[in-house]
């Protein structure tokens, strides 16, 4: 289980918050979706749950954030790595430019945790098929789409095998068979009992895969619940979160006075 | 004198063979003269306008062109231009991921490894990200082209995006490289290792002997200092 108990977090150089008492924990085997407004502080939760803030980046925390009952602040950032990954927006920058071929970047991950070269490559030849990226194991890292350098960052990330993960609008530059193939790959990783929690503006791509929602709000959790009641919450666009097309969809059918798709027995 | 320019010159046509044979002689003419130009100008004027001597040439309002001034400068400029041709020969022949993995190979830090690639890779990245700002910077309206003082007017806004996006850049990577536990201790065991022919493996020997031998010649004194 990753916990965050009562966080409060500022930048270094800030004078703001950016957190305020977040309370947040992620199951083991759940998948747990995070959604905002634009600087509602999803990207900072998802910083200061995988421990690099304030670690790395900085800043000041109080309250506690747990990994399987161990604080973070107590353990160094390489062993953080070991428990709980973070998968950021912007794929070139998660390109660590030391590596010639999509298969040698996504196999960085477990040779830096020390793995044996046959685990290495079996590790690396299965991420790289759950994202169906085998036909690009050969490219240069450097060459990619931004949608195909996203998914090679995720199966960099896979790769390792992680506890938890923890991903930053892992599909903004997916196109729409990108985000399924991401979607059922979370879905295998939970499976296997890892805690996800997934920061997206795609609330169609959450409504399908998570088991509950979180909504956060200038630092604050606003809302949370399980998914279909918190997509559907009146107040999510009024906190900059546009509804799935499920939910809209029935809204506009309620307006017209139709049938809506729940009646029909279309959807659950 | 001619020992001044003898081993440069012999540097330079050493790199321009290799260069040849490896079919990247006008990349690596066109990179050197660029690389020393600028430094090679201002070396020329310097040395030629106040470098004192007995031999005056010619005089130029109040500076005396000297033989000994000109002198210099022609070792000065050879010897910047063998530099340059062989870090020009040197990064257009080699792959920096290959290199830095092969020093790590050979035992060094992954960390270092990283630091050098970043270094190496730098430049050219640097440079493709002034190209994306400036297309970005024209689309609203800033104008790049024109004579040399509208293009430098135009470079300047340029400068502070292209600094800080690099700065954020490499923090980014720095973290999602601690997210892929980098930083992690203990040794790797690596996927591949460059290849790594007798040949190479010789001509290695044989410029590291060389090197040897430049030192002892100009310790000897065999290979005489820019007076």
């Amino acid at each position: 289980m990753l916990e965050l108990r009562g966080v409060t977090y500022r930048y270094a150089g800030y004078a703001r918050l950016v957190l305020h008492e977040v309370n947040l924990a992620l199951r083991d085997g759940e998948i747990v979706g995070l959604i905002g407004g634009n600087d509602a502080g999803k990207s900072t939760i998802c910083l200061v749950a995988s421990g690099l803030a304030p670690a790395s980046v900085g800043g000041e925390l109080r309250g506690e954030v747990v990994i399987d009952g161990t604080p973070t602040t107590s353990l160094p950032v390489h062993a953080l790595a070991e428990r709980v990954v973070l998968a950021f927006q912007n794929p070139a920058t998660q390109r660590s430019g030391v590596t010639a071929t999509v298969f040698e970047e996504v196999a960085l991950g477990p040779m830096n945790l020390g793995l044996p070269v046959p685990e290495t490559i079996q590790r690396t030849r299965q991420a790289l098929a759950t994202l169906h990226l085998e036909h690009i194991a050969d490219r240069d890292p450097t060459r990619l789409s931004g949608g195909q350098g996203q998914l090679v960052a995720i199966a960099s990330l896979l790769a390792m095998r992680p506890r938890h993960v923890l991903l930053d609008e892992p599909t903004a530059q997916l196109d729409p068979e990108g985000s399924r193939l991401v979607a059922a790959a979370l879905r295998d990783v939970a499976a296997t009992g890892a805690a996800l929690l997934v920061a997206e503006q795609k609330t169609d791509l959450l409504d399908g895969l998570c088991d509950r929602v979180v909504v956060v709000e200038e630092g604050r959790i606003a809302l949370e619940g399980p998914t279909p009641d918190v997509l559907a919450d009146e107040r999510l666009e009024s906190w900059g979160v546009e509804p799935p097309a499920r939910v809209r969809i029935s809204r506009a059918l309620e307006g017209a006075r139709l049938p809506t798709l729940h009646q029909l027995g279309w959807m659950p | 004198m001619a020992g001044g320019y003898l081993v440069p010159l012999g540097l330079v046509a050493i790199v321009l063979v290799s260069a040849a044979v490896a079919g990247i002689l006008r990349r690596l003419v066109r990179l050197s003269v660029l690389l020393t130009l600028p430094i090679a100008i201002s070396v020329v004027l310097v040395s030629a306008l106040t470098r004192p001597g007995e031999t005056v040439l010619f005089v130029i309002g109040p500076f005396d062109i000297t033989l000994e001034g000109i002198d210099f400068a022609g070792q000065t400029l050879v010897r910047l231009f063998a530099i340059s041709t062989a870090i020009g020969l040197f990064t257009l022949t080699t792959d920096p991921r290959a290199f830095v993995l092969d020093l790590e190979r050979r035992g060094l830090s992954p960390r270092f490894a990283f630091v050098a690639a970043a270094t190496i890779e730098a430049v050219p990245a640097m440079v493709s990200r002034a190209g994306v700002i400036a297309a970005a910077q024209r689309s609203r309206g800033l104008d790049t082209e024109g004579s040399v003082a509208a293009r430098l007017r135009g470079i300047l806004p340029l400068v502070g995006p292209v600094l800080l996006s690099s700065l954020t850049e490499v923090e980014e990577r720095s973290l999602a490289l601690e997210v892929r536990a980098f930083g992690r201790p203990g040794r790797r065991d690596l996927l591949w290792c460059p290849p790594d022919r007798p040949a190479e493996r010789l001509v290695r020997w044989l410029l590291a002997l060389a090197l040897l031998g430049l030192v002892v010649a100009r310790a000897l004194g065999a290979w005489p200092p820019i007076p």
